[in-house]
């Protein structure tokens, strides 16, 4: 119920953004759906899993800088892309992401808890630390600039309907995967793993199938990623990018479906604000996520729901 | 490359060792007794840095102690940050012992983001590092700045310290005691709050130790709590939660080996320790030193 509503307010809301007038409100917006993806994705693992991968950032820095290899391999001779190369390359992302996330979640899925948190982060940061220094392919820490779209995703508002057409279809895919019989057996395997084995479960593939659905989800984040900031850099890698879709699932709320994609309007938002208005907002953001942390226990959209039921006399 | 060339590199590899001990012990400390995950531990070796350089100036300013300056004002930041901590522990981190891992992340991220800032409120963006002039000595055909042998004294002593304490004292035995039943120990009148704001602020005026140690041969600066936190637990994964010996045995190695690494393949130091760390949690989940019924 509560996810209903907050999926049509979202999607009603994305909708009337490039109402607004001026570019900073669509560039915001495009910047919330794509972290949002990121995050819906991390929440697969999290949320219906019960897993932690805190090394999400690397498939979505494998989806951006598989983008961005292709890119650059198309643009060689100075000549902008052509919209056939462009979509190619937008295509590259996902199954690099996919196959990274292969050979993580190979390793991962045998582990469960704190260990499978920290062999994410491990994979994660071992990634990131082979992009980072591998100069001749990755250029490093200076990444790839230069990731010039074609004329008509040059425009914010045009890239900003093409990237809530992307990542509505993503959102609706990913929806679909969490009411399948797949989804209720990732559920079943988080509650308790040896029953869903005892049932028939085969829990470890289960687990490696999900985590490379979710990699693969978070490599089409990435892949928008690229060309929306016009640049990849090897910080879209590291462990602070892989804090981003906790947080904004934290924030929103891990037992709903939208509550990443919540978490990701108020995260992003606000960081977007903020910096606008001070130069401490590391300070201003920090005491926020403080107060939610201490004050909102499971996210703003359970205690909307807790709210919400109080007030209709049913309590929970 | 000769052997002199060598010996140095496995010098440097030493002291590098010892400043991770210092920090990750504090790290192994805090999540082998109360289960929690600091990831603001380095942001307060940085804080404790600070402040030890800034007690330091003014002591050199207000009298003649010169580089001696050095010991009292690595006391004082050390005592700063036992302060600190405890107060931390006692207003925050308690809070968060029946929290997920996830929301302990999130807690600890949001001290990042607010101790950094307050860092750059006070201090500025400037880098920083003491002005300690050590005259080198000669050794093995070259010129070796002795104060790393004071660094590495200093990390075996807190080593060996730290070990009698957990395992001789009866404080260190409360503590132990409290990881494996937290509620037998609470039963027999000890009060367990006390023994996690002591842990909690003990492991954070370690790092402050460490910072302040290795203010003279090395500047610190904002940002570079992100880069050591991932090692440090790297070295408390390698060796096992919750294991004083894992972490130092850890910290040799990765020391070590950064320094030696750095020599054949500079950008792929780090490469080697992730993977060094991805290959222990494969074989061995829960460390070289740790035991195997923790999950």
């Amino acid at each position: 119920m509560t996810d209903r509503v907050a999926a049509i307010l979202l999607v009603v809301t994305f909708l009337a953004v490039p109402l607004v007038p001026g570019d900073f409100a669509v560039v915001v917006a495009t910047e919330i759906l794509i972290l949002g993806l990121f995050a819906l994705s991390f929440n697969l693992v999290h949320g219906y899993m019960g897993q932690i991968s805190f090394g999400h950032a690397a498939f979505f820095g494998l989806g951006a800088y598989g983008t961005a290899l292709v890119f650059r391999a198309f643009k060689g001779a100075g000549t902008g892309v052509s919209y056939a190369e462009f979509a190619l390359s937008m295509l590259a992302g996902l199954p690099l992401a996919a196959a990274g996330a292969l050979v993580v979640g190979y390793f991962c899925s045998r582990l469960t808890g704190i260990y499978f948190a920290i062999l994410s982060l491990a994979f994660g940061e071992l990634i990131y630390h082979v992009v980072f220094s591998w100069y001749g392919f990755t250029g490093g820490d200076d990444g790839i600039q230069g990731l010039l779209p074609p004329p008509w995703f040059r425009d914010p508002v045009n890239y900003y309907y093409f990237t809530l057409a992307v990542v509505f279809v993503a959102s609706a895919v990913l929806w679909r995967i969490t009411r399948s019989p797949f989804g209720y057996a990732l559920r079943m395997l988080r509650d308790n793993a040896r029953r869903a084995a005892f049932v028939g479960i085969d829990v470890r593939l289960c687990m490696l199938c999900n985590f490379v659905v979710a990699g693969a989800f978070a490599g089409i984040a990435g892949s928008l990623w690229g060309p929306f900031s016009r640049s990849v850099s090897p910080v879209l890698l590291g462990w602070m990018q892989s804090g981003i879709p906790v947080f904004m699932t934290l924030i929103g709320g891990s037992g709903h479906f939208t509550g990443p994609m919540v978490g990701s309007v108020v995260y992003t938002g606000l960081n977007a604000y903020v910096t606008r208005f001070t130069p401490y907002w590391p300070l201003a953001i920090g005491i926020v996520i403080l107060l939610l942390v201490l004050f909102v226990p499971g996210g703003i959209l359970s205690m909307v729901e807790k709210r919400a039921a109080t007030r209709s006399g049913k309590g929970r | 490359m000769d052997l002199s060339a060598l010996a140095l590199q496995l010098l440097s590899g030493l002291s590098r060792a010892m400043m991770l001990f210092l920090l990750a012990s504090g790290l192994s400390l805090t999540f082998g007794v109360m289960n929690i995950l600091n990831f603001a531990h380095a942001t307060l070796w940085l804080l404790g840095g600070y402040l030890c350089f800034s007690v330091f100036q003014w002591l050199t300013q207000a009298g003649g102690l010169g580089s001696w300056a050095l010991v009292p004002a690595i006391a004082t930041s050390m005592a700063a940050m036992f302060a600190i901590g405890w107060a931390l522990e006692r207003f925050l981190i308690r809070r968060m012992y029946g929290r997920e891992l996830p929301e302990q992340l999130l807690l600890t991220f949001a001290l990042i983001l607010v101790i950094g800032d307050l860092i750059k409120i006070i201090w500025g963006t400037q880098n920083r590092r003491l002005p300690v002039v050590i005259e080198p000595i000669e050794m093995l055909d070259s010129f070796v700045n002795p104060y790393y042998f004071v660094i590495i004294a200093a990390g075996c002593a807190v080593a060996a310290g730290l070990w009698a304490f957990l395992h001789r004292s009866r404080y260190g035995r409360i503590v132990r005691a409290a990881v494996y039943s937290r509620d037998m120990v609470s039963a027999l009148g000890i009060r367990i709050p006390t023994i996690y704001a002591g842990v909690f602020a003990l492991g954070v005026a370690i790092a402050a130790l460490s910072a302040g140690l290795f203010l003279p041969v090395m500047s610190i600066g904002l940002g570079m709590d992100m880069q050591i936190i991932v090692q440090c637990f790297a070295v408390v994964v390698i060796g096992g939660f919750g294991s004083i010996l894992g972490t130092f045995v850890a910290s040799l190695i990765v020391g070590i080996v950064y320094a030696f690494t750095i020599l054949i393949w500079p950008e792929g130091a780090l490469v080697v320790i992730f993977l060094i760390l991805v290959a222990v949690l494969i074989v061995r989940p829960w460390g070289l030193f740790g035991s195997e019924q923790r999950t």
